[in-house]
């Protein structure tokens, strides 16, 4: 009776315990990320403090975030309703950019890939966007072509916009940022 | 009335009535109880398992970057991994506007110097652990005329070279600690228009790094 309830708290504590931490780290981590709008960043994942479930996600492959003081990346899975980014759909970027020497914004797939569009163009920096009479970005994503900014998408599939600001002062308190300072994501409509 | 109760009750009836419910109830009781506090125990466990797993990972990495790059570099000077050398991975969520060259490095040998020259693209360089985590970044906005110099070192090879300063001469040298004897480090540059790659490649693999003493 002994050795059956050992075993079961063995087995119990092993199996949970080995499972949950596989999960923790498999993607990054809830805690430590600071949400702001559709954007979501980890200020510390560059930083000397990262915590230990940041610290695992990156060690599980050749990841070489950015550090703090060299810049920031903003992911952005949903749009400014709340609703999943699709493929099947066209958004419009709109807005600012905080302070930053330099900019990119991409779309990924969920896993940080470039998308497998029609066309070749997988990102805008701050040195190729057209802008508008007020200086603010307006980029449209979409499966068919369209006028001004254009970023082309695959025929389905959800994906991500990723930001990096490159050596911006607010990498460090990113937490603090409002959202009116970063792009708008807003859906024009879906087939 | 209880009392009354217990009197008008046939004298064999009440034991009869315990001996009939109470083991079983007392039983099925104490296996519960026993199975709650095993249960507990497991969970206990589970988050010890949990945390000890976490905090081990970073240890155990064989396909960390510093890992995986570990024998880039070692010429003097960095060498690109976007894209990287023929039979390694690809950097995990790279920016394709920015180009990385990587200098790998084991301080068991020494402090190790890096000296970058600044361009006209935005260049940062950071100092990855083995194991994952960012342990120093510095942009050629600090650049003292147009270059970019820092020496790696472990807390004890510090130490010794704050010994052998000379007594109060400030050093000139800008000295990183690095929590890992081995590591990375990377030198990015943002690349603001698709001509300007080959540029920002030249200013990334320009960048030097050797043993400083």
């Amino acid at each position: 009776m002994r050795v059956i309830s050992l075993a079961y708290v063995i087995a119990l504590g092993a199996g949970l315990g080995l499972v949950s931490a596989r999960y923790a780290v498999a993607d990054r981590p809830w805690f430590g990320r600071a949400q702001i709008g559709a954007w979501t960043s980890w200020p510390n994942s560059g930083a000397r403090d990262i915590d230990p479930y940041m610290r695992a996600y990156l060690a599980r492959g050749a990841h070489l975030p950015l550090g703090a003081g060299e810049g920031l990346e903003l992911i952005a899975g949903e749009d400014d309703a709340g609703q999943a980014l699709d493929a099947r759909c066209r958004y419009r970027v709109t807005g600012m950019t905080p302070p930053a020497r330099g900019w990119s914004l991409g779309a990924t797939d969920l896993a940080g890939r470039p998308l497998q569009a029609a066309v070749e163009r997988q990102s805008f920096t701050d040195a190729e966007i057209v802008r508008g009479e007020r200086g603010g970005m307006r980029i449209v994503l979409a499966t068919t072509p369209e006028s001004g900014n254009w970023l082309p998408l695959p025929a389905g599939g959800r994906f991500q916009l990723r930001l990096r600001l490159y050596d911006t002062p607010i990498s460090s308190h990113a937490g603090e940022l409002r959202p009116e300072a970063l792009p708008r994501i807003a859906r024009i409509d879906c087939r | 009335m209880s009392a009354v109760d217990q009197t008008a009750m046939p004298p064999a009836a009440a034991p009869a009535a315990q001996t009939r419910t109470s083991p079983w109830l007392v039983r099925i009781g104490r296996s519960l109880l026993r199975f709650a506090l095993l249960t507990l125990a497991g969970l206990l466990l589970a988050g010890i398992v949990h945390i000890v797993t976490v905090f081990r990972v970073p240890a155990l990495a064989a396909r960390d970057a510093a890992t995986v790059y570990a024998a880039l570099g070692m010429n003097g000077h960095a060498e690109l991994v976007t894209p990287p050398p023929a039979g390694l991975p690809a950097i995990l969520d790279a920016d394709p506007n920015s180009v990385a060259a990587v200098c790998s490095y084991d301080l068991a040998g020494g402090p190790l110097r890096v000296v970058a020259r600044t361009g006209s693209l935005p260049l940062g360089l950071t100092v990855h652990r083995r194991g994952g985590g960012v342990a120093y970044a510095i942009t050629d906005r600090a650049a003292i005329r147009g270059v970019l110099e820092f020496v790696v070192m472990t807390q004890e090879q510090l130490d010794d070279r704050l010994a052998k300063d000379e007594e109060g001469e400030t050093s000139r040298e800008l000295r990183v600690v690095s929590p890992s004897l081995q590591g990375l480090v990377v030198a990015r540059v943002a690349v603001r228009r698709a001509f300007d790659r080959s540029e920002a490649e030249a200013q990334a693999t320009g960048v030097a790094c050797g043993l400083a003493d």
